[in-house]
């Protein structure tokens, strides 16, 4: 090691020698004022100069300067120290810790690493640590909550489902268009789309679920435009930016992590369990109807032994995840490595769902020479489980009476128990599996050649490949006489998808000192990008021996393939200048080409520039205020499409060929033949304010971005020709504020006391829609008797509005499109509510308040932290309620046998005083109700099913003890030792009645997010941690 | 110092630019390779014909709960009770036919391909009518060609106009000698361009009987649509189903067979086919629907479910291996059997002689489709019941034997409206729909997709609004 050292001492002894004279040798201890430890790492840098070195494992340093240098010592989580060397040949320095550095380092585009100070934008970075600490298999969860303006949605509790991330709001009003940011790591964008399964929706991954979370060193946000003008189109909405652990020079580090965990269902519905099978009141043990009959005890008198069970909570089960995994890293001065293998396993709260990961990663690099280095990284993992589709499930769980055991589910002889014919959710999500394989790689190689100390070239080039194996079974009859099948005939679907991302980058850095204060960087760089996606699917359908699935015994077989291309080139430009360590200037301009739009609008070009005041280093402050700073940025970054939208186009339907003849038909979707790229124009002015010797921060950002020329597939009348009109179709603006408080209040030798609050406002509008357009439909859930919500784009509108049916008001605005629920309802002459079919806007999903408030507590050996997460001013349409009260199955219903006389007014607007009965058929005055309010009225109303979606959340706590020396001086090979015991989503405050409102039907993919749809139920979990470092 | 900087930048903006330049081939790539952009018309007519049976079925599908052919097995089921439901399925099936038509008939009339013009103007005509059938005013004349997203609504009589002329056409272009015959692509005749003559004529004698209770009314010319029309079963316009795609009632029928329940028959339809309403046996009904496992004919009432009856084996369903739901049975689009009813009723105040025997001849042709014993056939149609003689004949009886010949047919819906839903014994549904005020349904509401995407549009209508023809 010390040969080393010495020998690249000598190295840089001749290469300064030839440029410098009157040099001397300086050395020195760097150590850690906390605890007086030695600090190997710490950079050392001749100020002004790229001439510097790092200390070594025992934080010595040695270099050549002039006598008259200052040396600039600096380190991660440290504060920046400047000395002047004064002749000296010896240098200690003992460097104080950072709350939150002001020299904190964060990775921004292409994965350089900059100052945070020198930023004229909003970036925000979450270790490692704190994403390990969530136990969330899926990275994008383990983010909740810890990122100002970031709102992560979970789309429900199955194992490996996908998570939607989106930043700062929705920029794009497509509905299926994606508006998560770019995520890239180690410099290198990766795929995170989401294919969800064709039919009922069964919950796939997003496919940032195959990467480790105990791989990443840490991840960076990107917010604004600003912060990602360098990777073009493709990161319009942001980035993520991943960094993995590296091996570093020393001693080879083991670490083991194993956890354990259990989840169940964090909330469940209010039904009643009062009422039985049948329909009318009248007991009837075949009916489809499961909760329309008389009540138990009535039951009773007919049939002694009848029951009532919860099925809901008798069809749960308890998840398990086991999560292990192991890494390996170290090195030496020339090349460092980093290996680790991960396998986790999870059972979900539904039956017989499961989703399983086994990754292995190798991260090295090599410093070849001075002017010479290259890393490498190579992610293997494979992922995939059994999807039960969850929407299924539960609509099945609706038919179902609770006057069974709904775990009875299976005969002697394999054949479905069934009760008035309707299929036992259970039993269908044993057989009709839906199970998905992705085997992928991820690697990546960074070259780097620094002929001179001015000048960098980089090339980064990187694949993200990946199969996924889709395999879907619906047995057909057993051949059992009497038997309820799950389908008459059965299918076997196996779809293949393959796809293939390269990235290549190829950037030069241009880095010139003018003087003691004139700091210049400039590059310049060509980008990329090409993804080749290929879909085959073949169905085979009636098989020709009883479960034996396989394509080539089934009877009718159809067959179909997607193939999808496409290219992007970029070219682009960043300045930066610096003044004095105070003022920073930026200044990026990029062209981008896409092979997706229409030639001739293929080509744009969009700037950015941003700039950073550090006041308090121009200015005298008050003595309160240790740092100040001012950002202010304009940004404008363009996007493009999907391949092959533009134009009419042909299709033969999968059913041909029938009879040898193959058929055509129009395909329904129209392209634009004049689309242009969008473009998002966003202002960021921010202040990063620090007090009290870093003792408490506030960080304030206030944007504005316009995104025009939205292209979205319009869904128009299917009379006109096509049912979707892909066009430039309109603008919206978001609009909204993010502060981020930080405070240690705390801070003594034994007890150490964090506090970050994150809280964000959005607020957007449609600003404009084209013309001829009034309004789009984003989608829609379907509700009984007139109730299906829409979700509905109309100009000068919020964008997430929810239209559906309501009661009528009397005195009502007509010219409103706002349904005004202070006015009275009006009641009909049948003595009901009056329903008004016109379509009004009833709520809106888009949280206005999104936050997150995390704290962390240290003392002695433990460390104890929660963090708790809210939204507020967000409504959904439940589907569930809707089908709760079409069925009789919610709680409210239990008064379906009263009489009332319901609040409102007459048509004339006296008070209505006409008593009704709520049950079906002939009422106790003689009256035929026929099916009853709920089913002739209730369900039939979207009002009624529109709910505040606000929550407060215990997120996640978690309780850890590390082992001191005692425990690890007396097991020699262990350095640390650490367990912990962690909860998370087990407190949940929402107004909502119904499973954790968080959950939404569509898909990470999808803008949908206003309706639950019949959703895999939300989560609570409880896991227990082991971790060893060796 | 200062020429190796230069030479450093030369060598950057040379490479930059070496890529700049392959630009153009490199991102040329945008060409759909899943979808073609043109289609030959053959594969428009083989999807066209195909499709026009299936909405004939689509239809079918619902309105057989109207006319109560078929009850559900469930009490209070939305179809039967008609409740508003959402055709959004159906229209869009509708205008996808009539789009591919569109096109299929500009791209003919371009190659000089008459017979597929004129075989594409019959289609439109029917699948129009069926959406004018069911939904009243419809958007057709700034339909199809994308002029704009929001097409308005025609005005439903002054679309049955364009029915009539669209089928003229159609009959002029099939008459024209063709170098471009349809061939095999055809599954409904098969390119015969004679039997799509006769059928064209069929369809208008069909349409201006629509219009029996319209002062537009001209039984005349309905009868001499008629005499060019079909000349027997063998001209029927009807799809044969595959191995590969079975006849959509057979799914129905094989589905109930394994308890996914559908297809349950109305005690309506048993009653009046098993003489407890009419007082004469019908032959045709082992033909037409199953029997019970012990050999009886029992239907469901509409709208009250099946009661205590077991999921299977105690009600009439349909069934595999019956005329109607046996997987390579065929959808019938039109019917000499219908025809001769049409005549019948035509002919009933002008030539009440022609009108009997067309009646008696259309209870026999379809008799004859369902392959009923002659011997039957005779019993039936001698039987007093029946044979009521000129004198005692009724357009009742004509509705009423229509109506058990276009057993699931969607003009059995336009036929009851016609008829005022006036059949012996004819009840309205249990549970019914409160909003009906006490009448049977008169049309289909808008679908929710049109009410989201084009509701400006879009009349406002109640299911009680009659459609023009109906008023």
């Amino acid at each position: 090691m010390k040969n080393k050292i010495s020998i690249m001492a000598l190295l840089a002894f001749f290469q300064i020698t030839g440029m410098f004279a009157q040099q001397r040798e300086v050395t020195g201890t760097v150590t850690g004022a906390s605890d007086g430890m030695t600090l190997p790492g710490v950079t050392v840098l001749v100020k002004g100069t790229n001439n510097g070195t790092v200390t070594d494992m025992e934080g010595n340093y040695a270099i050549d300067v002039d006598e008259d240098a200052v040396l600039v010592f600096s380190s991660i989580g440290f504060q920046k120290q400047e000395v002047p060397v004064n002749g000296r040949s010896v240098i200690n320095v003992t460097m104080s810790e950072d709350l939150e550095g002001l020299d904190e380092v964060v990775v921004t585009s292409l994965g350089i690493e900059r100052e945070k100070k020198a930023l004229g934008y909003a970036v925000q970075e979450i270790q490692g640590e704190d994403i390990t600490k969530t136990n969330q298999p899926n990275i994008v969860n383990a983010l909740q909550g810890q990122t100002a303006g970031v709102q992560i949605t979970n789309s429900g509790g199955a194992p490996g489902q996908s998570a939607r991330i989106v930043i700062r709001g929705v920029n794009s009003l497509d509905p299926n268009a994606d508006n998560q940011p770019l995520f890239v790591i180690d410099g290198v964008p990766v795929d995170n789309s989401t294919i969800e399964s064709s039919g009922t929706p069964r919950g796939l991954s997003n496919r940032a679920a195959d990467i480790n979370p105990n791989d990443i060193e840490s991840m960076s946000i990107l917010k604004g435009a600003a912060a990602t003008a360098l990777y073009g189109v493709r990161a319009a909405n942001g980035a993520v930016i991943i960094t993995t652990k590296k091996g570093k020079a020393g001693d080879v580090r083991i670490s083991i992590n194993s956890t354990i965990g259990f989840e169940e269902v964090n909330q469940y519905p209010e039904i009643q369990e009062v009422y039985g099978q049948g329909f009318g009141g009248v007991y009837d043990p075949n009916s489809f109807w499961p909760n329309w009959g008389p009540s138990i005890d009535e039951i009773r008198e007919i049939d002694p032994d009848a029951e009532i069970n919860d099925i809901w909570r008798d069809a749960m089960r308890t998840g398990v995840q086991i999560d292990n995994s192991f890494s390996i890293s170290g090195g030496n001065e020339m090349a460092t490595f980093y290996a680790s293998l991960n396998n986790l396993d999870q059972e979900g709260i539904i039956p017989f769902s499961n989703w399983g990961r086994t990754s292995a990663r190798f991260n090295g690099t090599l410093k070849f020479n001075d002017k010479f280095r290259v890393a490498g990284n190579m992610n293997y993992t494979i992922s995939g489980g059994n999807r039960v589709p969850h929407d299924r499930f539960m609509e099945r769980m609706i038919y179902n009476t609770p006057m069974q055991d709904i775990n009875d589910y299976i005969n002697e002889d394999g054949t479905m128990k069934s009760i008035g014919t309707n299929t036992n959710p259970i039993y269908d999500a044993r057989f009709s599996t839906f199970e998905d394989e992705v085997n992928r790689i991820i690697g990546n190689m960074k070259f780097t050649y620094s002929p001179s100390d001015w000048l960098d070239v980089n090339y980064l080039i990187g694949t993200d490949f990946y199969t996924d194996s889709r395999t879907e079974i619906t047995p057909g009859p057993l051949g059992i006489e009497g038997e309820v099948p799950l389908s008459s005939e059965g299918f076997i679907t196996e779809t293949r998808i393959e796809s293939r991302d390269i990235n290549s980058n190829l950037f030069i850095t241009l880095k010139k000192q003018w003087d003691e204060k004139w700091n210049t960087t400039l590059r310049v760089g060509n980008d990329i990008f090409e993804r080749d996606y290929e879909l085959v699917e073949a169905t085979g359908e009636n098989f020709v021996i009883p479960q034996f699935y396989d394509l080539s015994y089934a009877s009718q077989i159809s067959t179909s393939q997607d193939k999808r291309k496409k290219r992007l080139i970029g070219l682009y430009g960043d300045l930066m200048v610096d003044y004095d360590d105070m003022l920073f200037l930026n200044i990026t301009g990029r062209n981008d080409w896409t092979s997706t739009l229409p030639k001739g609008n293929n080509s744009f070009f969009y700037p950015s520039i941003n700039l950073g005041f550090a006041f308090t280093e121009a200015f005298e402050m008050p003595e309160v205020l240790t740092y100040g700073k001012l950002r202010v940025s304009y940004a404008e970054v363009g996007k493009d499409t999907d391949p092959y939208r533009i134009g009419q186009t042909y299709t033969s339907p999968a059913i041909y060929p029938l009879g040898g003849e193959v058929g055509f038909t129009r395909f329904s979707q129209f392209g634009d033949l004049g689309l242009k790229p969008e473009r998002t124009t966003s202002i960021e002015i921010g202040t990063d304010l620090r007090f009290f010797e870093n003792r408490f921060g506030i960080d304030f950002t206030w944007y504005k971005s316009n995104s025009k020329d939205q292209i979205i597939p319009v869904p128009v009348s299917e009379s006109s020709g096509f049912s979707t009109f892909i066009t430039n179709a309109g603008e919206i603006e978001n609009q909204g504020v993010e502060f981020i408080i930080r405070g240690n209040p705390v801070r003594t030798e034994d007890f150490t006391w964090n506090i970050t609050l994150n809280a964000a406002y959005n607020q957007n509008e449609v600003v404009s829609i084209r013309e001829g357009i009034e309004q789009i439909q984003v989608g829609s859930q379907y509700g009984y008797a007139g109730s299906t919500v829409t979700m509905q784009l109309i100009e000068g509108e919020a964008y997430g509005n929810i239209f559906g049916s309501s009661y009528e008001r009397f005195g009502a605005d007509e010219s409103s499109l706002f349904l005004n629920e202070d006015l009275p309802i009006v009641i009909g002459e049948d003595g009901f509510p009056v329903r008004n079919g016109e379509q009004l806007i009833l709520g809106n999903s888009t949280p206005k308040w999104i936050g997150g408030l995390t704290n962390d507590f240290s003392y002695k050996n433990f460390d104890f932290s929660f963090l708790i997460d809210f939204r507020t001013g967000v409504e959904q349409y439940s589907q569930y309620d809707n089908f709760f009260s079409a069925f009789g199955i919610a709680e409210y219903t239990l008064n379906r046998n009263e009489t009332r006389v319901f609040d409102g007014v007459l048509a004339d607007g006296s008070p209505n005083t006409q008593e009704v009965w709520l049950g079906q058929g002939v009422g106790p005055d003689g009256r035929d109700y026929g099916a009853g309010f709920y089913r002739n009225t209730y369900r039939s109303v979207s009002e009624n099913f529109v709910h505040d979606a606000s929550f407060i959340k215990l997120r996640n706590i978690s309780l850890a003890y590390n082992f001191g020396e005692k425990v690890l001086n007396s097991l020699s090979f262990l350095k640390t030792a650490r367990v912990s015991v962690a909860a998370n989503n087990i407190i949940l405050y929402t107004p909502w009645d119904g499973f954790d409102p968080e959950s939404f039907s569509a898909g990470a993919g999808g803008n949908a997010t206003g309706f639950t749809g019949l959703g895999y139920p939300g989560v609570q979990s409880l896991f227990f941690t082991l971790n060893l470092g060796l | 110092m200062k020429i190796l900087r230069q030479t450093y930048n030369y060598i950057a903006i040379a490479g930059l630019f070496l890529t700049f330049s392959a630009c153009d081939d490199y991102l040329d790539i945008n060409e759909n390779p899943n979808n073609p952009t043109t289609a030959p018309l053959a594969g428009l007519m083989v999807n066209s014909t195909f499709e026009t049976a299936q909405n004939t079925f689509r239809i079918g599908s619902t309105t057989s709960y109207y006319v109560q052919y078929l009850a559900s097995p469930n009490q209070a089921s939305a179809t039967d009770v008609m409740d508003p439901l959402s055709f959004s399925g159906t229209w869009s099936a509708l205008y996808d036919v009539m789009t591919d038509l569109n096109d299929m008939i500009l791209e003919a009339n371009e190659t000089g391909a008459s017979h597929y013009e004129g075989a594409g103007q019959v289609m439109m005509a029917l699948n129009l009518a069926m959406t004018v059938d069911a939904f009243g005013d419809v958007p057709y004349s700034e339909s199809f060609n994308f002029e704009t997203i929001t097409p308005t609504y025609d005005d439903d009589a002054e679309l049955y106009s364009r029915i009539f002329e669209l089928l003229d056409s159609g009959i002029a272009n099939l008459s024209q000698e063709t170098d471009l015959p349809i061939e095999s692509d055809d599954f409904i005749y098969n390119g015969d361009a004679q039997k799509w003559i006769k059928f064209a004529n069929m369809l208008k004698a069909r349409y201006k009987n629509h219009l029996s209770q319209t002062d537009q009314y001209n039984p005349a010319e309905v009868l001499a649509a008629v005499d060019a029309g079909f000349e027997s079963n063998a001209d029927n316009a009807q799809v044969e189903y595959f191995e590969e795609e079975f006849n959509p009632w057979a799914d129905v029928a094989i589905n109930n067979a394994d308890l996914i329940l559908g297809g349950w028959i109305s005690e309506q339809f048993v009653e009046a086919t098993d003489g407890t309403t009419f007082g004469v046996v019908d032959p045709r009904i082992p033909y037409m629907i199953g029997a019970t496992d012990d050999g009886e004919y029992i239907g469901v009432p509409n709208g009250a479910g099946r009661g205590t009856a077991a999921a299977s084996g105690e009600r009439s369903t349909l069934e595999t291996g019956d005329f109607y739901s046996s997987e390579q049975s065929p959808i019938l689009i039109a019917t000499y059997a219908e025809q001769k009813f049409i005549e019948a009723e035509a002919a009933f105040g002008i030539d009440k002689t022609r009108a009997y025997n067309a009646y008696l001849e259309g209870i026999r042709a379809h008799m004859r489709m369902l392959g009923v014993e002659p011997a039957e056939i005779d019993a039936y149609i001698n039987s007093p019941e029946v044979s009521v003689g000129v004198e005692d004949f009724t357009l009742d009886l004509i509705f009423k034997e229509k109506w058990v010949a276009m057993f699931l047919h969607p003009e059995a819906w336009v036929d009851a409206r016609r008829h005022d839903y006036d059949y012996e014994n004819f009840d309205l549904p249990a549970n019914v729909n409160p909003d009906l005020n006490g009448q049977f349904i008169k049309r289909l509401g808008y679908p929710d997709s049109e009410i989201g995407r084009n509701g400006a549009n879009v009349p406002d209508v109640t299911l009680i609004d009659p459609i023009f023809w109906d008023e």
